[in-house]
């Protein structure tokens, strides 16, 4: 006859495991790795529009109101993607984990719910906007580029296109998935 | 800073077993999954350790960043399948970790099916954690913890009995 008393007591009776010696070490490591891996994907984004501001002068495209406008549209698109997940990240970071875990739990419900609603409204938004931009561009690059590169810069801008969408498709569905079980 | 870091690697080394034991009831005894969630909790309490404002007990404290963190991280890993951390489950007996025995499996696949909300609630009570302590982790009323723990008990209980039939 099992009680709860045998299962407290198999419980108690697990074996301990070692601490590991240089476990604090390692967690300072592993802090510097998360800093690291945050900052590559803002930095991707800051170089694109760095390389397209420096494209800008270049063609000196402050002569041709389409390329400007062509090339503001497109920055833009980047530089609000690259706000919103500073603060979205800064929002995250802000949700304190020290808390019950009831509050936490909805803290994070919410969270979830405005990063959804953030990639359902505004993440389209700006896509469109950058195709925009860049299609406006196109007549621009058919003049100055060979056909060659022109075509090259074409096919490759639809490849680009597609991963970014299938990469938004799929943190979509895991925030879902997360905010399904934070929900349950 | 030297005194801080001080106090974390005392918090690490007196924390450590209680933490990876709570993290193992998480996970079914998933113990390569158990450390890496034990580590994401040190990584939180290290984060955490400045602002720590002694409103509760620091193991009170540590308990609510590891339910926290556990529930959290184990949602997240439900994108590549919770039946993945289960399968061990499955494996025979001297494929799982050395001193394991059946019983103890028995327990975590009970621990296992229990609702994430209640697994906390039990896990911190196997842990034998006073019910107000429980109840200040989890934000529920300490009636609500009492009456819900006598629920798990036997809801729990029952499942193992089955196991042994």
């Amino acid at each position: 006859m099992t009680t709860f008393k045998d299962l407290k007591s198999q419980w108690e009776k697990q074996p301990e495991q070692n601490t590991p010696k240089d476990g604090p070490e390692l967690i300072v490591q592993k802090m510097n790795i998360l800093k690291r891996k945050q900052g590559i994907a803002n930095f991707v984004l800051l170089t694109t529009v760095l390389v397209l501001i420096g494209f800008f002068f270049y063609i000196e495209a402050h002569n041709n109101a389409t390329v400007t406008l062509a090339l503001l549209l497109m920055i833009s698109a980047l530089l609000i993607r690259v706000i919103i997940e500073f603060f979205s990240i800064k929002k995250l970071k802000e949700i304190d984990i020290t808390e019950n875990s009831s509050v936490f739990s909805s803290n994070m419900i919410s969270y979830y719910k405005k990063r959804i609603r953030t990639h359902y409204i505004v993440t389209p938004i700006i896509i469109i906007l950058y195709c925009a931009g860049f299609i406006m561009l196109l007549p621009s690059f058919k003049d100055n580029l060979s056909s060659g590169f022109y075509i090259y810069i074409k096919s490759s801008a639809i490849v680009v296109l597609l991963l970014m969408v299938l990469f938004i498709r799929k943190q979509i569905k895991k925030e879902l998935i997360i905010l399904k079980g934070l929900s349950n | 800073m030297k005194s801080l870091d001080h106090q974390f690697k005392h918090l690490y080394e007196a924390n450590y077993n209680k933490v990876l034991r709570l993290c193992l009831g998480y996970t079914s005894g998933d113990t390569m999954l158990s450390k890496d969630l034990t580590q994401e909790v040190f990584i939180k309490v290290w984060q955490n350790l400045e602002s720590f404002r002694q409103e509760s007990s620091i193991s009170t404290w540590i308990y609510k960043i590891a339910v926290n963190t556990c529930l959290l991280e184990l949602r997240k890993k439900k994108t590549i399948g919770i039946s993945d951390h289960l399968n061990h489950l499955e494996q025979p007996l001297e494929n799982t970790s050395a001193n394991m025995d059946i019983k103890l499996k028995q327990l975590y696949s009970c621990i296992g099916c229990l609702k994430p909300e209640n697994k906390s609630i039990i896990l911190l009570e196997l842990e034998g954690l006073p019910q107000k302590e429980i109840a200040e982790i989890t934000g529920l009323s300490h009636e609500a913890i009492r009456v819900r723990i006598h629920r798990i008990k036997n809801e729990l209980t029952k499942c193992v009995k089955n196991d042994n039939i």
